[in-house]
């Protein structure tokens, strides 16, 4: 542990010594690093969960799922708690039913990575097992600024704040520091929302239930005339969200205050905090089940103001409200500015709101492919990030239903246990002659993307991140009473950058936005806590450079809004950059 | 709204007079549902029946007042194009798309949330028409088509408010009043 007490550049040479080591000694088929992207099979993703030890089942209610709690699952988050250099695991889980009684109530799980690959499990010794809890999701941020990472965990039921000791062990501080918000708490996200240093937290809520409604439920809503299936979440009262202003470690509620009271009561399910305006400060986006999306525009005055409606972002394209699930944010288009991608129910297209700037968006869902490409699947976490390094971002999205009923009858939307997507974004694609466009701007690359994307499970939560450190982003899955799935990956991707945010300060760098230009192009990441569905991603903004060996220009622009500039960065390696220099 | 009162107390007697033993049953007329119990439920109906009447006076009343916001915020957005406040006009101009956005979502977010409680209760306005797929779920005045109509122009003002030309925005006001002629003004 002593090694993991260093600081980020400590922690970052410590990544070059274990990049692409650990693994070797497992024996995978590790394909070498650098190989421009080919026009065929870009992809191969293999998972090595139960190889590395992750091995942690997501209790999820009963068989039948007779509840939506039974069925919403839970995230997970890659975080690196030891500050080791190497990405470490945290899992959320619920509890397992029989009936009307509660059976067991599952543990999370820390699996800190070892230098070899593997994982073991610390939860016991770290002491962050989830308290007893059904938890929802995990954000990891540093909320005290101790310089060590700390852990939410929303839960139905009362949130867990881990907050890091720095010595391997968490405690949880979550009633002294005001945040455990009784109720079915779901997708949150850190931020410093009124740049004060200090990381307030948005907290969405789901439906207004109790245990006892949970215990007693019985299938009542009819499917397609077939099966009876849970209800809801149409006719269940909504829970309200909630925001807390950080003050110096202690929170407090500021939900009205702030102009974020949660008037409609929509379903809330995933929020992401970026600065959706660039205006230098963070605004929120919340992804609701059946209610429109709510977009809360920062007012740089402590307060904020709902634009979704007139953002075009809280309804599709022809003004329906979705069964929205999970977000991902990213420049899918590379024109600069950031698009927004919600994913939805089964029968329904995942919705890619084409960002025009000054927070304005279109439905971009029909011409970019993407529409058509989910609409099948019943759609959860997800992400875009460039997994095969040629310098566009690429679209993942979990897939699983809520009903199991529905396989008796395969012949209309498909199955229970589902397989993933994986959406190749073809912006860059070597084998679209310069000039011209493709069809569209995503296509299924699933079926060629490796034994890792042909895993049938109900899943739920996802996260990105390069846990083994060679440069090729992994992606970690979570799946109702399933193991988790921890897709490496294997693929001939190009020439990639990492960079690591060293503010000084705070462990995980919230809010700082990285832009890279490299052979032409510029692409521009930001370091969340709360994205995807219930999830945390790898807080090292990755860049794929296709073929280009040098970046150009690294461009880090921290929350305070002052910048660090780095030239002429050489590809294929973590770069460290401090704030103020 | 009229008031109907449910006679309660006639309803109540009528209904132990159903529960008479057997043998004096024996004597009784052929069984009819009790006048008091059936006045008592035509009050009722009534009730039902103009509670709807007034949920959809009601809304109309939101719409309209939303509307005349709109229309007081177009004005000052145009005083303030004329007297060159770019700032003022930015604000105003702002506002008028998010009125107009709540005209197509028939209510601002705290009328979303009654809404959402009637429908928890398992109350739809338009059952029907949300069964034709002309209305959204709860949705009383507002149809699919003006929803989007109203949409889009609440997105194309949003985008106006960035720097706002009088030109444009009288015509895209244009289109907001030509929705509201075609599909909220005239009471159905």
């Amino acid at each position: 542990m002593e090694e993991g007490r260093g600081r980020l550049g400590q922690a970052h040479r410590a990544r070059q010594v274990v990049a692409g080591a650990g693994l070797l000694a497992l024996a995978l088929t590790v394909a070498p690093a650098g190989k421009t992207a080919g026009p065929a099979a870009p992809f191969r993703f293999v998972d090595v969960a139960a190889r590395v030890g992750l091995t942690r089942v997501l209790e999820a209610g009963r068989p039948g799922k007779d509840h939506l709690l039974d069925s919403a699952g839970a995230g997970a988050a890659f975080l690196d708690f030891d500050k080791d250099g190497r990405l470490d695991v945290y899992l959320v889980n619920g509890w397992r039913l029989e009936g009307d009684r509660v059976a067991e109530r599952g543990r999370n799980a820390l699996y800190r990575q070892r230098a070899d690959g593997t994982f073991e499990d610390v939860t016991d010794r770290a002491g962050v097992a989830g308290e007893g809890e059904w938890g929802s999701g995990a954000f990891v941020a540093d909320y005290d600024n101790d310089g060590w990472p700390d852990i939410l965990v929303t839960a139905f039921g009362r949130n867990v704040l881990y907050r890091n000791l720095g010595d391997g062990r968490f405690e949880n501080v979550a009633a002294r520091a005001g945040l455990e918000s009784p109720g079915w708490n779901t997708g949150a996200a850190f931020f410093d929302a009124d740049g004060d240093g200090w990381l307030d937290l948005y907290v969405a809520q789901y439906v207004d239930c109790t245990l006892e409604s949970v215990l007693e439920a019985r299938r009542t809503l009819w499917w397609k005339g077939l099966e009876q299936v849970a209800f809801g979440p149409f006719g269940l009262k909504g829970a309200p969200d909630h925001f807390f202003r950080n003050e110096k470690g202690r929170f407090v509620e500021a939900t009205e205050a702030a102009g974020l009271k949660d008037l409609a009561l929509g379903f809330g399910f995933a929020v992401r905090a970026a600065d959706f305006d660039d205006d230098g400060r963070p605004d929120i986006y919340v992804a609701n089940d059946s209610d429109p999306n709510y977009l809360y525009r920062n007012e740089g005055n402590g307060r904020f103001k709902e634009i979704g409606v007139t953002s075009f972002s809280a309804f599709d394209g022809n003004g329906m409200a979705q069964a929205s699930m999970g977000l991902a944010y990213g420049d899918a288009d590379g024109d600069g500015i950031p698009d927004l991608f919600v994913t939805n129910f089964s029968e329904d297209f995942g919705t890619l709101y084409k960002g025009l700037g000054h927070a304005f968006f279109e439905d971009a869902s029909k011409t970019t492919g993407v529409g058509p490409l989910t609409f099948r699947p019943l759609k959860w976490g997800t992400a875009l990030a460039d997994f095969d390094n040629d310098g566009d971002l690429d679209l993942v999205v979990a897939n699983g239903h809520i009903y199991p009923q529905i396989d008796g009858h395969p012949e209309a939307i498909g199955t229970y246990r589902q397989k993933n997507l994986l959406l190749e974004n073809r912006l860059r694609r070597a084998d679209v002659p310069p000039g011209s466009k493709p069809e569209t701007l995503f296509r299924d690359a699933s079926a060629e993307a490796g034994p890792g994307f042909e895993l049938v499970r109900s899943h739920r939560g996802l996260a990105v991140g390069d846990f083994d450190n060679d440069g090729r982003l992994d992606i970690l899955i979570t799946a109702l009473d399933s193991p988790p799935e921890l897709l490496h990956n294997e693929g001939p991707a190009g020439s990639w950058l990492t960079v690591v945010c060293d503010p000084g300060g705070p462990a995980v760098p919230i809010g700082t936005r990285v832009t890279v230009t490299a052979g032409g192009r510029t692409m521009t990441q930001d370091v969340a806590a709360g994205d995807s569905y219930l999830s945390t991603h790898d807080p090292r903004p990755h860049f794929g450079l296709g073929g280009a060996e040098t970046a150009e220009e690294v461009v880090v622009r921290w929350p305070d809004g002052t910048r660090s500039v780095r030239k002429n960065v050489r590809a294929r390696q973590f770069v460290v950059v401090k704030k103020g220099s | 709204m009229k008031s109907h009162r449910v006679p309660w107390t006639a309803m109540m007697a009528a209904a132990a007079t159903l529960a008479l033993p057997e043998a004096a049953r024996a004597q009784a007329p052929a069984p009819a549902t009790p006048r008091e119990m059936v006045a008592a439920y035509e009050a009722l109906a009534d009730t039902i029946l103009g509670a709807n009447k007034t949920e959809v006076k009601l809304v109309r009343a939101i719409l309209a007042a939303t509307y005349g916001h709109a229309q007081g915020e177009m004005a000052r957005a145009r005083q303030a194009l004329k007297a060159n406040d770019a700032a003022g006009a930015r604000a105003a101009v702002e506002n008028v798309a998010t009125a107009v956005g709540q005209i197509g979502t028939e209510g601002d977010n705290s009328v979303a949330g009654i809404r959402k409680r009637l429908l928890e209760g398992g109350h739809h306005a338009n059952a029907e028409g949300e069964r034709q797929g002309i209305f959204d779920d709860g949705y009383v005045v507002v149809t699919k088509t003006a929803k989007q109509a109203f949409l889009d122009s609440s997105k194309a003002l949003a985008m106006l408010a960035r720097e706002p030309k009088a030109e444009a925005l009288d015509a895209e006001w244009k289109k907001v009043e030509a929705a509201w002629a075609k599909h909220i003004a005239p009471a159905r």
